[in-house]
């Protein structure tokens, strides 16, 4: 056997302090979700496409030389990038970018404007959602018992209903507009968010960590804050950014049936049902609203998905 | 299981009278009178009328025999076309039906492959692409996409290549068929191989695939024997709102291929305003779903040994 | 002398990740024969599960990867096999048994089905055969009413009866070696002691050899002829129970001993645990693994890896310097535990 030195077999003792320090650096939830969502390259250009697609529906009809509702009768259906000859009208020597539409509006000045509608309808109905199906979810899971049973037994009933058809009879009744899609939308939206908040609610009621959370004397707003919080907000935020591509796709499918924002005003979704009309002849029509509708709902579910990868804690590292 | 199948059939019927309710009351409260429109009618005339519908007795007598006659399958005498609402159902619904069932095939079946395939060949070619057709089919609203492959697939390549594979509208041969089941069926195509993707991946990180493999088993004997049918089962919950999505789809998609089933007719008394011909479809419509519903719920008690034991 | 049923030499596995090479096993050696039950223990993340399950390659690879070694069961030669070849050898050579017997069956997969599995794969019997031999392999796991149990689903079936249909289906082939991958962790402390016997009760009936992960030295009295003590990737002391038990030599060990409580009340001693936490073996240390949390801990023991130094002749074999003939008495070395 190989010699050693007696010198080498000087005791030194433990160490065990050094290796329990930890080498990589501690994150909170919310820190690391949005450092791997940064990362998450997909996640964040859909990020920048939603920003870009606000900001044009914000600015673009305010900075536009022609106004949305503005028939140029000289110049219909112009193709894009036709020059306004139109001399009685503020826009005269301007350029329609995306042409013109049947009555000779200015179909760049159109889509900006109903992606503000589009959006709003869709960002608000997706809120409502989340207000409502909070409350009612919350209660539900909250109280347990006799009344979750009640009312899940309700939402399920609800829930059995197609909600097209029920929005479809809502807006006949209604009178047609804005308010009334967003209500219409809403008053069958929040049921997957109640059923999603219950039963986050519901789990975490059984969940060990909180009762060891009380058990170490945590208090109620610091398990809250700490415990209750992130574990059901990720969630909830997730559902509602994929709320409202499917609040998008409602709008546009009530537009095609004429259910939609009445006119003068328009939305991506009765630009999209008019460019449907006339797209043999003049495919741009139909096309420039369908990639802002598609493009949209893509931005939003793609970054819902980057988002519950983020804030998925089996995929944290 | 009987239980099962009592507490099933029990939502059913439950939510069948809600939709009933709904309607009716929905109907009471649309602005104006039903025969008023924009005729002017004598006092005495309209009396009558309301006396032949029975529109002068308590509102609750009325909610009876609403009730009674949709349960009988008399859904009212359309104002437009001027025959009875059931009547125009069953001579268009058997074309919708048509439709339907090719479009939720190919979105079932395709569905369940794309995403069995892209989670065994997880971050392959093969993956990308049928999460791409995921996007896609999520992403643009079934009547654009409609309009779009009518444009594309019909026109262009009739024009330019001289290819006439797809008729753009019209109903009766198998190449008509095709672009509407595909506009129709791609966006629950989606919605399926997504599901299929993220449950397969979850089956097959499970402790039973590694018992599986440690028999013995070869990869693709165990995707077919243990992998698939364990992964279809959440495919197999989201069938209800599918047959929902696709069927209200066909509205829309219908009268966009100028298809004489029954969403074309429905879409066309919306915009006239027909309310005893929407009223009818919504019924019919609802009906048809909730049973569809109860349908899918039962055979997943068959398939899912699990649901045996619930309650 | 018995069949000799496998044998490891030198066995590296390592996992490449984000972050580098993890390197979780760290050259091991070691062999079991026919009817010898091998326990092999160790706390979590020692590399005793991931030894177990390269056995049978069911580590996916990538990104697991068989760094170096030799795995040699019976005629085959498993770190050459090719996975076709490892689908003949699985389940009807070598076979496994799970920590969580709840999760470890197909649920939608009646039991009986699942039990006759492998044999219908290895040996194409028939449908119906199979059938009757499903209703024998439970009846010899002591499963009641095995005719109508193997009709049933996995959900139906109690966790200690799961464990048992999992046994069943483990030893359906008669495979020479069965691993038993923390069999009793998941389950009640009435049942463990159950599905110890059972296993016992088959080892000697079927003279198959069996590998015990478990970190429960518990159960490892009760069962095991030779133990092998594994810490950071690296068997560390290895030896008959006897020896393991009340002639250890490694200072692992006898912490690992020291944690266990007495039945005995009367002595009044204190649980000893040890302090710290195993090295990250994506740097794994240069030394023995154990020096940062070693009492006796020498400077050397910080700069080299141990060699096993053999103790008697029975195969008893401990990883320290402590046992260099070399290493001078306590007080020179200025141990002052």
């Amino acid at each position: 056997m190989e010699k050693i030195e007696a010198s080498r077999f000087q005791w030194v003792g433990q160490s065990a302090h050094d290796s329990e320090a930890i080498s990589r650096p501690s994150l909170t939830f919310w820190q690391d979700a949005v450092r791997r969502l940064v990362k998450n390259r997909v996640a964040f250009v859909c990020l920048i496409v939603i920003l870009i697609l606000t900001l044009f529906s914000v600015l673009a009809p305010m900075f536009s030389p022609f106004d949305y509702r503005e028939q140029h009768y000289g110049h219909t259906n112009a193709p894009m990038g036709t020059v306004c000859n139109d001399e009685s009208v503020a826009g005269f020597g301007h350029t329609h970018l995306f042409g013109t539409d049947t009555l000779g509006r200015d179909i760049f000045t159109r889509v900006w404007m109903g992606g503000r509608i589009s959006l709003t309808i869709a960002v608000v109905s997706a809120l409502v959602d989340l207000i409502l199906g909070s409350v009612y979810g919350g209660i539900s899971g909250y109280f347990g018992g006799t009344v979750d049973i009640i009312m899940m037994r309700l939402l399920e009933i609800i829930n059995g209903i197609p909600y097209l058809i029920i929005v479809i009879l809502l807006m006949m009744i209604m009178r047609p507009g804005m308010f009334t899609i967003i209500v219409a939308y809403s008053l069958v939206g929040w049921i997957p968010m109640a059923r999603l908040v219950r039963g986050q609610v519901v789990a975490l009621k059984q969940q060990e960590y909180i009762a060891a959370a009380e058990a170490m004397g945590g208090s109620p707003w610091r398990i809250i804050a700490r415990h209750l919080l992130p574990n059901t907000l990720s969630v909830v935020i997730v559902r509602v950014t994929l709320a409202i591509p499917a609040a998008i796709f409602s709008e546009a499918y009530l537009s095609y049936l004429g259910l939609g924002i009445p006119l003068p005003m328009c939305s991506w979704g009765s630009l999209a049902q008019a460019g449907i009309e006339n797209f043999r002849m003049y495919p741009s029509q139909l096309i420039i609203p369908a990639i802002c509708i598609s493009l949209t709902m893509l931005a939003f579910n793609m970054f819902g998905d980057g988002l519950r990868d983020a804030f998925d804690p089996k995929l944290r590292r | 299981m009987a239980r099962y199948i009592i507490k099933r059939v029990a939502y059913a019927v439950l939510t069948l009278f809600v939709l009933i309710s709904l309607t009716f009351f929905m109907m009471r409260m649309l602005p104006g009178d039903p025969f008023l429109g924009d005729k002017t009618v004598s006092a005495t005339t309209l009396a009558n009328m309301n006396a032949k519908y029975g529109l002068d007795q308590p509102v609750f007598i009325q909610y009876l025999r609403y009730m009674g006659n949709c349960l009988r399958g008399d859904l009212g005498m359309s104002i437009v076309y001027n025959r009875d609402v059931m009547g125009i159902i069953s001579d268009s619904f058997m074309v919708s039906a048509d439709l339907g069932i090719r479009a939720l095939l190919f979105a079932t079946i395709m569905g369940i492959l794309l995403g069995a395939v892209a989670a065994v060949k997880r971050g392959s070619i093969t993956d990308s692409f049928s999460m791409f057709v995921a996007m896609v089919g999520v992403s643009v609203p079934s009547f654009i996409l409609g309009a779009l492959l009518q444009y594309f697939l019909g026109l262009q390549l009739r024009k330019t290549f001289h290819i006439n594979l797809f008729p753009i509208q019209g109903w009766g041969s198998f190449n008509q068929t095709i672009l509407p089941a595909f506009a129709l069926g791609l966006g629950s195509l989606a919605t399926v191989s997504r599901l299929m993707r993220t449950s397969m991946l979850d089956v097959l990180s499970s402790d039973y695939i590694k018992t599986a493999k440690s028999k013995g088993l070869s990869q693709r004997q165990i995707i077919w024997r243990h992998a698939v049918r364990n992964a279809i089962m959440p495919v197999v919950t989201i069938m209800g709102p599918t047959v929902a999505a696709v069927l209200t789809g066909t509205f829309v998609i219908e009268s966009i291929f100028n298809i004489p089933g029954l969403g074309k007719y429905f879409v066309i008394s919306i915009k006239d305003l027909d309310y005893t011909m929407i009223s009818g479809t919504v019924v019919f419509y609802g009906g048809l779903l909730i049973l569809c519903t109860l349908v899918v719920d039962l055979l997943y008690g068959f398939i899912d040994p699990r649901v045996k034991l619930e309650e | 002398m018995a069949e000799r049923v496998l044998t490891i030499e030198d066995l590296r596995v390592s996992f490449d990740t984000y972050a580098g090479e993890v390197q979780a096993v760290r050259g091991v050696s070691l062999h079991v024969d026919a009817g010898e039950v091998l326990a092999i223990v160790g706390e979590s993340g020692c590399g005793k599960s991931v030894t177990a399950q390269t056995i049978m390659k069911l580590n996916p690879m990538p990104p697991a990867r068989i760094a170096g070694g030799k795995i040699q069961l019976g005629e085959y030669d498993i770190v050459a096999a090719s996975e076709k070849e490892m689908q003949k050898i699985r389940g009807k050579e070598v076979s496994m048994i799970f920590q969580d017997p709840m999760t470890c069956m197909n649920p939608t997969t009646q039991v009986g089905k699942q039990v006759i599995e492998s044999v219908r794969l290895h040996t194409k019997m028939g449908r119906k055969e199979a059938a009757e031999q499903a209703v024998d392999h439970l009846t010899r796991v002591h499963i009641p009413n095995p005719k109508e149990r193997v009709k049933q689903y996995p959900h139906e079936f109690s966790g200690g009866m799961r464990q048992r249909a999992m046994i069943a289906m483990a030893l359906s082939c008669k495979p020479k070696l069965l691993i038993a991958d923390e069999p009793t962790t998941a389950l009640d402390v009435t049942i463990q002691a159950q599905i110890m016997q059972l296993l016992a009760e088959l080892r000697s009936q079927m003279n198959t050899a069996i590998i015990l992960i478990t970190h429960d030295l518990g159960v490892v009295a009760g069962i095991a002829d030779r133990v092998a003590v594994m810490y950071a990737g690296k068997i560390v002391e290895t030896g008959t129970v006897n020896e393991i038990f009340y002639e250890h030599k490694h200072p692992y060990t006898e912490a690992l001993l020291g944690s266990l409580p007495h039945t005995d009340a009367r002595k009044q001693e204190r649980l000893i645990s040890i302090p710290g936490t195993p090295p990250d073996l994506l740097n794994p240390p240069k030394g023995c693994g154990f020096a940062a949390r070693c009492r006796h801990c020498m400077q050397i023991c910080r700069e080299e890896l141990p060699p096993a130094y053999p103790i008697g002749e029975t195969g008893h074999a401990s990883s320290c310097f402590l046992l260099h003939p070399d290493c001078p008495s306590a007080e020179e070395r200025g141990d002052r535990t």
